[in-house]
């Protein structure tokens, strides 16, 4: 009967990181060897699995050959890991170190352990095993051929159970991982994983490698861990990085004129970097950012290093900035991190814990650059990658800075590299010129946006932040003094254009009130003389009727006289009365 | 289930008692009972009891009791208890480890 070939099974350790390494955790039903030297974290990393196991209810058998049991689970207390708890049901642990009392007398063999793990294992359903310092025990067969025939049998019996087997041996610092006494461990394992502990720049630095990984892809390289309050938290991932969905609304800088220059601020999900040497303002740009989130309702996290939390909100509220609301709020989190304190794998780890604790939407990291100063420029760099890929992959905007330092500071260089990973890179610059130190900001880039390319001076006042408008002369930026002064001439000149204007309407005010004056003295004798006129008329008019009758009446004695004399038929004339002319004025 | 394997000669209260935790069937664990039985003949044969247990039988027993390798002879009493492992075949530590004077070479 042909068996059908079944896919490699994996059982995830529950370490994000080390599943990440090893596409899924560990091949079910194999063994697994994790070597290193002293202090390495095999044994937090066999315990780690097997805890995290039994949290979802897989059942683990932990047998230790070196330490004692009980430090061993007061160790994993330490990690907040309720072992005492998952020991009901889940967890066995078995104390296998041989007393220094018992006597050798020839030839043993691991049997009746095996056995004896069988029945238990059986028992309580275990799917996993953990032996501790393998090494211990074998240094007891004190022969080659009986080492390798004890491997075997733990091989043999493993493969038999079907339980997934971590193996955890010690190797010297500076044998190689494929030394002649653990090359048959090696062959006999299908994943072997290799913890390393070195000191660089002082600093003491954890790595982990997936030295091979029987039928599964996994991360050759050599990555750095931590062992925190929670145990083992590897910050590298697969280096395979989903492409985040991107947003398209923008987040305000905090300064409405940078906002401007970059068509409407920083897209959101984005990260920028700010550049700048000493006292540029990196800082206040940061905290500017986080504000504007701040009022916007928006989670924020401030992380600073080498710099207290209470200076930065002190400084800040001298350029009118008020970070104490918000902290109280609650909407924004400072953390002050010491960068001699720890490695920069640490860094990464506990911001990344931040995050996930406090769930910023904006993210501010001052000075990022900080991290070079101890424990070793590459492991910063990658540190540095890494959180930013992280921050890109949860849709986080940050903002990180970057001091420049020396006389590259004009080179826009950073000591993280990072620049080319920023999508939009803000330059703080100081200008010399006029005897005067000005900031300077422009920027470089900023990655599908159109962006203003003018050198614009930055100015802190106590009211806040704000960038000046260009004024250029002969070819250059006017910054400081020179700028004020060409404001002034400008103000000078649009304050005088204002009194000119003002006083020509003040005399046109004065002539129309003169005319006004005199309208109404025409109109008022306009009104006297048709007053005069009507009164003319009508005098006029009774003199005329006056003298009709007058006349009328001599007509009437001559008509009667002539009637009485020979009779006639004349008619008396009369006047029409004369038209009274418009007495109002065109 | 433990199987106590009769005494051979004449044994007393309080003598050498041994527990004996093997494999049956491996061979460090059949030379083991082998050696013990002949350890005691030599020595001691009016005054030892041994007990075995066969780890196939009870596996959980040895767990229990922290026996790791097997072979293991636990020598009960007299006091105090000591543990020896291995196949028995390097007869001089056992003796030592029971407190009797070493065989010489001859």
């Amino acid at each position: 009967m042909i068996e059908k070939k079944r896919a490699l099974e994996k059982i995830p350790t529950g370490i994000e990181g080390f599943d990440d390494l090893t596409s899924g955790g560990l091949p079910r039903g194999r063994t697994t060897l994790l070597v290193g030297g002293p202090g390495c974290g095999k044994t937090v990393l066999a315990l780690q699995t097997l805890v995290n196991g039994a949290r979802e209810g897989t059942a683990g058998i932990f047998v230790a050959f070196e330490e004692n049991v009980d430090h061993v689970i007061a160790n994993g207390g330490r990690f907040g890991w309720k072992i005492s708890e998952l020991q009901k049901r889940h967890l066995y642990f078995l104390n296998a170190q041989l007393s220094p009392d018992v006597v050798k007398a020839g030839a043993f063999d691991l049997t009746g352990l095996l056995l004896g793990l069988e029945a238990k294992a059986r028992e309580m359903g275990a799917k996993l095993i953990v032996f501790d310092a393998l090494d211990v025990l074998l240094s007891l067969l004190d022969d080659r051929a009986a080492e390798r025939r004890e491997i075997y049998r733990i091989q043999e019996w493993l493969a038999r159970t079907g339980l997934t087997g971590i193996v955890t041996t010690k190797v010297e610092e500076n044998e190689p991982p494929i030394a002649p006494r653990f090359g048959f461990m090696q062959f006999m394992a299908d994943c072997v994983v290799q913890l390393r502990q070195r000191v660089d720049d002082r600093v003491a630095v954890r790595e982990i490698r997936v030295v091979k990984y029987r039928g599964s892809p996994h991360v050759l390289n050599e990555v750095p861990f931590v062992i925190d309050k929670a145990g083992i938290e590897i910050g590298a991932s697969n280096g395979i990085h989903p492409e985040p969905q991107l947003f398209n609304d923008r987040v305000s800088t905090g300064i409405a004129r940078l906002d401007e220059m970059l068509n409407g601020g920083i897209y959101r999900g984005t990260n920028s970097l700010i550049t700048g040497s000493a006292g540029t303002g990196k800082s206040t740009l940061s905290s500017l950012f986080l504000d504007a989130a701040c009022q916007r309702g928006e989670r924020a996290l401030f992380v600073s290093f080498d710099e207290n939390a209470c200076d930065i909100v002190r400084d800040l509220a001298s350029v009118g900035v008020q970070l104490a609301p918000h902290l109280k709020s609650g909407l924004l989190r400072m953390e002050a991190r010491r960068t001699e304190s720890a490695a920069s794998e640490d860094h990464f780890i506990r911001i990344k814990q931040l995050i996930r604790e406090h769930q910023p939407v904006c993210v501010a990291l001052d000075p990022f650059s900080a991290l070079v100063k101890v424990g070793g420029e590459q492991a910063a760099r990658n540190a540095a990658e890494r959180l930013i890929y992280f921050c890109r992959n949860e849709r986080i905007t940050v903002l990180f800075t970057s001091l420049l330092e020396g006389r590259d500071a004009g080179l826009e260089t950073t000591p993280l590299h990072v620049s080319t990973l920023a999508d939009t890179w803000i330059q703080i610059s100081y200008s010399l010129c006029g005897g005067e130190r000005n900031r300077a900001l422009t920027i470089i880039k900023s990655r599908g946006s159109k962006h203003s390319n003018q050198m614009r001076e930055l100015i802190f006042s106590d009211t806040g932040v704000t960038l000046t408008d260009p004024y250029t002369a002969g070819g250059e930026v006017l910054m400081g003094t020179l700028r004020i002064e060409k404001e002034n001439t400008a103000r000078a000149e649009h304050t005088r254009k204002l009194d000119e204007i003002d006083h020509k309407r003040r005399e046109l005010e004065v002539i129309m009130a003169q005319r006004d004056l005199s309208l109404d003295a025409a109109q008022r004798d306009l009104c006297n003389r048709t007053e005069e006129l009507d009164t003319l008329t009508l005098a006029e008019k009774t003199r005329t009727d006056e003298r009709a009758l007058r006349q009328d009446t001599a007509v009437r004695k001559r008509d009667r006289k002539l009637v009485r004399e020979k009779g006639a038929d004349t008619k008396p004339a009369r006047r029409k009365p004369r038209a009274r002319s418009n007495p109002k004025l065109p | 289930m433990s199987s106590p394997v009769p005494p051979t000669g004449d044994s007393r209260n309080g003598a050498y008692v041994f527990r004996l935790y093997l494999a049956s069937g491996a061979p460090n664990s059949v030379r083991a009972l082998a050696n013990l039985y002949a350890i005691c003949r030599k020595h001691f044969p009016e005054s030892h009891r041994i007990e075995v247990i066969d780890v196939l039988k009870e596996p959980l027993r040895a767990l229990s009791e922290a026996i790791l390798v097997t072979p293991t002879l636990v020598k009960v009493s007299p006091a105090p208890e000591q543990q020896i492992i291995g196949n028995l075949s390097e007869e001089n530590e056992v003796l030592r480890a029971l407190g009797l004077p070493e065989r010489q070479t001859e």
